[in-house]
């Protein structure tokens, strides 16, 4: 139990050393894809803390704008040098902002939306094929589940689900897409019922909660059909220093406000 | 090569893809639903656990493939030519091209081949796919050619968008005809001609019967077979084309972005100053209709070859009319 207890306590430091280093990165510019940051740091925690198995799983991010919150991921559990992160969104820079296929540490990451699950569908159908116990994670977005295709690609798991066990995707509904919240652009819910009726198992989870996340994953069955976390964020990822009018798609970092949030960040990790 | 009426074959590809695969257990074959339309069905019989049927949803196979792929499979795409090139064309150029994985996106009825009207025809697929960096684009013109086709671009690194006729397909060459992804080849003629005529795919049969008409009229004409639009064989089109009078071009879809421009691109940037007329479809879509209805009514027949090398020799009166060639059951006769 106390070792339970440390296990979360960890993870927690890890999605606030996550929103930290995204911070620094976006304030080097002043303006970037923070909001998403902080909304999915928990589940990059969860998902980098010990979940995925560099070398050996696959792990796809279907949006490529949230490839900020992997490098501060990948740096914060040593997948990558934290000094890299400077360079973000540089002109030349490897670690771009948006993902492309010069970006390391994915097996695939997705720019244009909506085409990361059937890319993870492909690996998961390699994986069936090549035998062994090889897991392949997406890493999907509300707003991009307008996109047509990411139900063309759920319906076909579904109905392949022989051959999907060792797939799981995690979505971030945060709510957040560029004209604003995705309930006032194309309202999708309710979500779950979509992925149950399609032929998902779905489990629903406080996506800041680190345990309950982990416990979704950790539920996962090789023999079933294939799971999906819908895990229910905030764009500003429950921060105090953010005023609610601020734009999550894209935030613009003042010096004042990039001041109080790493303050409030800082904080949490003494 | 075979004379008109040429030989007719069923599911070349089919059967090559097959024994292909069969040598090479990393193939993979993917289908939207079309899988006796796209030769596939021998396929599926043979190697169920290697064939997948996505359902009508191309843009999930091309994002399937390019997994597969990631994956060191090589994976064949099957499905017809407008849906696997204008339906899902973002997913094409994101998920396969810019990755420059090895999927052969393989698309049936190119240009005005299909009775099915404008949403069937595959007119701007060649344009579309040649845009496309990494992609190579081929149109094999008869039997031989797409059984050679589908080992050639198994072996090829990268992405691959072939576009082959559906149903019967006609046998012209020899079986000691070799096709290569690299080379244009002279059929007829040579570079001494004073008409440079230059097609693939569907519209040989038509090039081949034109050359000859104008060559029984005194007029020495040279054919050139391009299977490979991309990446051109531009030196031996500049070769070929060198001392003409005129060069004509003949493909079976839009007379923009495809066979013609490619050649116009290469005429121009060697230098050459010979004229060029594009013979192919006049920036229109089409409608239903036959092939011999169609490939009539768009531009895409002997005759259309014979009047434009005829008016643009400055040759006076009418221009020879080209022979017509009985349409038997069981062989192919050009338009």
């Amino acid at each position: 139990m106390a070792e339970q207890q440390q296990v979360v306590s960890d993870l927690r430091r890890l999605a606030t050393q996550i929103r930290l280093s995204a911070t620094r990165m976006v304030a080097i510019q002043g303006f970037g894809y923070l909001g998403q940051a902080l909304s999915s740091a928990e589940i990059f925690a969860v998902l980098f803390g010990g979940v995925v198995r560099p070398g050996r799983d696959r792990f796809v991010l279907a949006p490529g704008h949230y490839v900020i919150a992997l490098y501060a991921a990948a740096a914060a559990v040593g997948l990558l040098d934290p000094t890299e992160l400077e360079s973000y969104g540089k002109d030349g820079a490897l670690l771009e902002a948006i993902g492309t296929e010069r970006t390391p540490l994915v097996d695939l990451v997705c720019g244009s939306l909506g085409q990361g699950l059937s890319g993870a569908i492909g690996f998961a159908l390699a994986a069936h094929f090549a035998g062994g116990d090889r897991d392949t994670y997406a890493f999907v977005s509300d707003g991009e589940m307008q996109e047509g295709q990411t139900w063309e690609a759920a319906m076909f798991a579904a109905h392949n689900r022989h051959r999907m066990g060792r797939l799981v995707v995690v979505v971030d509904v945060n709510n957040s897409q560029v004209d604003g919240p995705v309930t006032s652009v194309l309202a999708m819910e309710p979500l779950a019922d979509k992925w149950r009726s399609f032929g998902w198992r779905v489990l629903e989870v406080d996506g800041h909660d680190v345990d309950a996340l982990s416990r979704a994953l950790a539920s996962r069955s090789t023999d079933s059909e294939p799971l999906v976390v819908i895990a229910r964020t905030e764009i500003f990822g429950r921060m105090k220093s953010i005023p609610a009018s601020a734009d999550g798609h894209f935030i613009k970092l003042d010096p004042t406000l990039e001041l109080a949030l790493i303050s409030e960040l800082e904080a949490a990790l003494a | 090569m075979h004379k008109p009426p040429y030989q007719i074959t069923l599911k070349p590809y089919g059967q090559a893809l097959l024994e292909l695969a069969r040598r090479r257990p990393e193939i993979i074959c993917l289908g939207a639903d079309l899988t006796r339309q796209t030769e596939t069905d021998i396929f599926r019989d043979a190697i169920p656990e290697r064939f997948i049927n996505v359902g009508m949803a191309e843009a999930n196979m091309m994002g399937i493939a390019g997994g597969l792929a990631r994956a060191r499979h090589i994976v064949f795409v099957n499905t017809f030519g407008v849906f696997c090139t204008r339906r899902c064309f973002d997913q094409v150029a994101m998920s396969i091209a810019y990755p420059k994985l090895n999927v052969k996106i393989v698309g049936f009825m190119p240009g005005l081949s299909s009775p099915g009207g404008p949403s069937h025809q595959a007119v701007d697929d060649v344009a579309l796919m040649r845009a496309l960096p990494n992609m190579t684009v081929v149109e094999p013109a008869d039997a031989v050619e797409v059984r050679q086709a589908v080992a050639a671009i198994a072996d090829r690194p990268g992405p691959v968008y072939m576009r082959l006729k559906r149903g019967e397909t006609p046998i012209i060459f020899d079986e000691s005809h070799r096709l290569e992804l690299n080379k244009a080849q002279v059929l007829t003629g040579n570079d001494h001609s004073e008409v440079c005529i230059i097609a693939g795919g569907m519209m040989i049969p038509a090039a081949l019967a034109g050359a000859q008409v104008l060559e029984s009229h005194g007029v020495s004409a040279v054919v050139l077979n391009v299977p490979v639009i991309k990446p051109l064989d531009a030196a031996t089109i500049v070769g070929a084309a060198r001392h003409s009078r005129i060069v004509i071009t003949a493909e079976n879809h839009n007379i923009i972005g495809g066979l013609g421009s490619a050649v116009a691109e290469a005429l121009a940037e060697a230098g050459s100053a010979v004229p060029l007329r594009r013979v192919g479809i006049a920036d229109v879509f089409g409608e239903s209709g036959s092939r011999e209805f169609l490939f009539q009514r768009y531009g895409l027949s002997t005759q259309n070859i014979l009047d434009v090398a005829w008016r643009g020799l400055g040759l006076g009166g009418p221009s020879p009319v080209a022979p017509v060639v009985e349409s038997v059951p069981g062989a192919y006769a050009p338009v």
